[in-house]
């Protein structure tokens, strides 16, 4: 089950040129949203895109820039929710950005979604459901033979 | 006791339901076992655990004259939804950011 989502790409171009794509507002809205971002720590920015219903999105990405290390690091958090100011998804965004011979490696992760990925529950559903059936199974067998201990 | 409706975030969004959530996931538990690691009274206790049930995060059975919760996947799709809506929401984003990075490198 997935927790977090991750991406990695290389970009045949210095750190200081990806890094403009990640923080000046006009070059971010080329290819990921509208937008009002200032590389500010603490400066709530939106995200504009469509909505999309089925998920209860209204399209607005309600943001708060957390940390800025120039050409490194860049993270915010990213919030957004059915309308009306109302959050359903509560998350943080973070770009890592590493220099490498010939360009740049960009790292993604988009995570903290409600804080649910924390809980070991995610393993529970992952390779717990046999073991919670068996259980369950157990136990049935068990009042079945008239434990009520159980 | 009233039960509202909640969405899926609400629910999880509770410390005292996620802690449920948690223990459950490590084993199907009968409600009075649940209640003790709790300081809180017992229909406060059935309240979280009617609003894990309706939302379907949890089933409840009857085995015996106790009734037991059992961790169910239906509550968690929601969140599963939103994650990979947002998986495809990158992948095809940083596929422009490619794109232009690339176009500015042949001109």
């Amino acid at each position: 089950m997935t927790k977090s989502i991750n991406h990695q790409l290389f970009f045949p171009h210095p750190p200081q040129t990806v890094w403009e794509y990640l923080t000046k507002p006009e070059l971010m809205e080329q290819w990921l949203m509208k937008n009002d971002f200032q590389p500010i720590v603490g400066l709530d920015f939106q995200f504009r895109t469509n909505p999309y219903p089925s998920l209860d999105f209204d399209g607005i990405v309600y943001c708060k820039v957390l940390e800025i290390i120039p050409f490194k690091k860049l993270s915010y958090s990213w919030k957004c929710g059915p309308g009306d100011g109302k959050i359903t998804i509560d998350s943080v965004v973070v770009w890592t950005l590493q220099p490498k011979d010939k360009g740049t490696d960009l790292f993604l992760e988009h995570s903290g979604f409600s804080e649910i990925e924390n809980f070991t529950m995610y393993n529970a559903l992952t390779d717990g459901w046999l073991k919670n059936l068996h259980k369950i199974a157990e136990l049935i067998n068990a009042a079945k033979h008239g434990n009520t201990n159980a | 006791m009233a039960i509202p409706t909640l969405d899926t975030f609400q629910v999880i969004g509770d410390p005292s339901r996620r802690k449920m959530l948690m223990l459950l996931s490590e084993d199907s538990l009968t409600i009075n076992s649940l209640a003790e690691n709790f300081d809180m009274s017992r229909p406060a206790v059935s309240k979280h655990i009617k609003i894990l049930y309706s939302a379907g995060f949890i089933s409840i059975q009857d085995i015996g004259r106790e009734r037991y919760c059992t961790l169910k996947q239906d509550g968690f799709k929601e969140l599963q939804e939103w994650i990979s809506y947002f998986d495809k929401f990158w992948i095809s984003k940083l596929k422009k950011l490619e794109t232009l990075l690339n176009n500015k490198l042949s001109k």
